[in-house]
């Protein structure tokens, strides 16, 4: 709340009475296009909700401040009559005096969430230029019914639907490029196993049941393979599986460490995963490439763990340094590596937004276990998840 | 951003990473397949959903019922899945008890403490696992009779957040059944 209270009188002391200015300087989350919202009408409950998930949404991604007078406003009005629901959007580009933006939407007032997360993306890529991670979906394990189950929520945290009833445990979700389907480790056969679930029908396939773990399913941004970590033929090693041939590969060969968490690189070239090859008590990142060569590429933090490698090819990843774990991001090319939470809490298991720029990640509060987005330009964490509960395993859908 | 000392560590950690690994050509079309690895074809049972068998342990199912058979866990230091000698009495109780009484077997549940990641500590509860089951078979317990589980950290017998409640966790634990 102090810091919501400083950044808006940062803004509010930075703006510049005046249309001939672009952007407002504020001192975190970088710059941000100013944007009036303030003239947007609404009627009726869903038109009411409409209004304020766009302006949360608005306000939350980051890019822009929401005063007046502005760079762009945006008027029109929601209104939710007979079961229907009706918002038209102009978005004005002051500045130029044109309109970047025209557009009216209907939906029902049941999708009055949905529709202000697709407006607030249209409106990101009307005056930026690139899409918005507002109409995205995360993937994760919640612990609310005393079982670990998956649940999908919408980017902001809202509209929280449980996914799996397997009353066991379930762990590690990862969507498909697609977006049409999960796969996750669950114990409900009683072992570690990996499957597959359709996200809208609920159906459900097993991917991987080999004795010993099946866990980490990770699919390929192509769609065809699948990295997993099993420990059929012994140790926990990392494998690739492929889903037309059913070829299972062995990617890593040691008997004394175990791996975990593989993740892809954007164009599917390389993986980077975890192993504690370099001593049982300190698991480290590697990096594969195509040839099978890999290299260490984490060396400070006594525990380095749960990469996700950004469509923006930087890896994201929880370290423990000083009692406390941070997530950080790191550069495998240059292996720059920068903190990107707080200092002061203990923040888990990172996946990238769709944007690049956000991250969702866990962050442990006394015995529970929450879910927070994390903006790498410096905007405050904001909690997504509800009291109640933990929730784990973060995993970001755009579509 | 990185000095000289840790830059020669790192580039150790890679040389050893890349000779311990071995692997030229597992990953990919560029690559050999693994002759070791092959897949069990199709994926079991009909709905899709059962077991596979490869050769690395056994995996036993529709268990029978579960015997008390007063065998302790055997319990790991911080971060290791070695077998540690004030320990391997409580492995060879259990290794005669299966040898005293066939038509037994066992599940070796391996845990791990709330430290860690999720998946790196199944990862590890699966290797304390496999060192109990290495540990059995070299006391002559047959390999079929003795099955893996990881936990991971998801089953915490001490609920506590400090030292003395993750060695309570640090543990394999020994589920004897009937078969």
């Amino acid at each position: 709340m102090k810091n919501k209270i400083l950044f808006t009188l940062l803004s509010v002391m930075f703006v510049v009475p005046s249309f001939a200015q672009e952007v407002v300087v504020s001192k975190s989350g970088g710059t941000k296009t100013s944007l009036d919202l303030s003239a947007y009408g609404a009627s009726g409950a869903g038109g009411f909700i409409f209004r304020q998930t766009l302006t949360d949404d608005l306000s939350r991604c980051g890019w822009f401040s929401l005063t007046r007078p502005a760079s762009y406003t945006v008027t029109g009005s929601c209104h939710d009559n007979n079961g229907s629901l009706s918002a038209d959007c102009q978005l004005m580009n002051v500045l130029k005096s044109t309109i970047a933006l025209n557009k009216t939407y209907t939906d029902t007032p049941a999708n009055a969430r949905r529709l202000a997360h697709r407006v607030a993306d249209d409106i990101i890529m009307a005056t930026k230029g690139f899409r918005g991670i507002c109409s995205g979906r995360i993937a994760m394990v919640g612990t609310s019914t005393g079982n670990k189950e998956l649940y999908l929520c919408d980017a902001d945290g809202g509209n929280i639907r449980q996914l799996t009833r397997d009353r066991s445990i379930s762990l590690s979700p990862h969507w498909s490029p697609d977006g049409s389907r999960i796969v996750y480790t669950s114990f409900m056969k009683g072992y570690a196993d990996i499957f597959m679930i359709n996200t809208q029908s609920g159906s459900r396939s097993a991917v991987a049941r080999y004795p010993g773990i099946n866990m980490a399913g990770a699919i390929s941004p192509g769609g065809g393979e699948m990295l997993m970590v099993l420990s059929r033929d012994g140790n926990p090693e990392v494998y690739s599986k492929s889903f037309g041939s059913e070829q299972l590969i062995r990617l890593t060969r040691t008997p004394r460490a175990g791996e975990a968490s593989p993740t892809w690189s954007p164009n599917g070239s390389q993986i980077a995963y975890v192993s504690d090859l370099a001593g049982a008590g300190s698991p480290q990142l590697y990096v594969m490439d195509r040839s099978g060569t890999s290299r260490r590429l984490t060396s400070r933090g006594k525990e380095n763990v749960d990469p996700d490698w950004g469509a923006n090819n930087l890896i994201a990843y929880s370290s423990r340094r000083g009692g406390l774990y941070g997530i950080y991001i790191i550069n495998p090319s240059s292996m720059d590596e920068r903190l990107v939470s707080p200092p002061d809490g203990n923040y888990k298991d990172p996946a990238w937004a769709s944007d690049g720029r956000h991250l969702v990640c866990c962050k442990q509060e006394g015995n529970n276990s929450r879910l927070y987005l994390l903006d790498t330009m410096g905007d405050a964490p904001v909690c997504l998840t509800p009291n109640g509960g933990s929730w784990f395993s973060p995993a970001w859908c755009s579509k | 951003m990185m000095n000289k000392r840790m830059m020669v560590s790192v580039l150790l950690a890679s040389v050893v990473a890349i000779s311990m690994t071995g692997c030229k050509g597992f990953f990919g079309k560029k690559g050999s397949k693994d002759g070791s690895v092959t897949d069990v074809s199709g994926m079991g049972n009909a709905d899709g959903l059962g077991a596979m068998n490869g050769a690395g342990g056994t995996r036993i199912e529709g268990a029978g019922a579960i015997i008390d058979a007063q065998l302790v866990a055997v319990q790991f230091a911080f971060d290791s899945a070695q077998v540690d000698d004030t320990e391997r009495a409580k492995a060879e109780a259990a290794a005669s008890y299966l040898q005293a009484n066939s038509g037994t077997f066992v599940t070796l549940e391996g845990h791990c403490d709330e430290r860690g990641s999720a998946e790196y500590n199944m990862s590890l509860g699966e290797r304390r696992a496999q060192s109990v089951r290495t540990y059995l078979m070299n006391l002559g317990v047959d390999s079929t009779r003795i099955q893996t589980k990881s936990f991971g950290s998801e089953k915490a017998k001490d609920p506590g957040h400090d030292e003395k409640a993750w060695a309570v966790n640090r543990r394999v634990e020994f589920v004897v059944m009937k078969q």
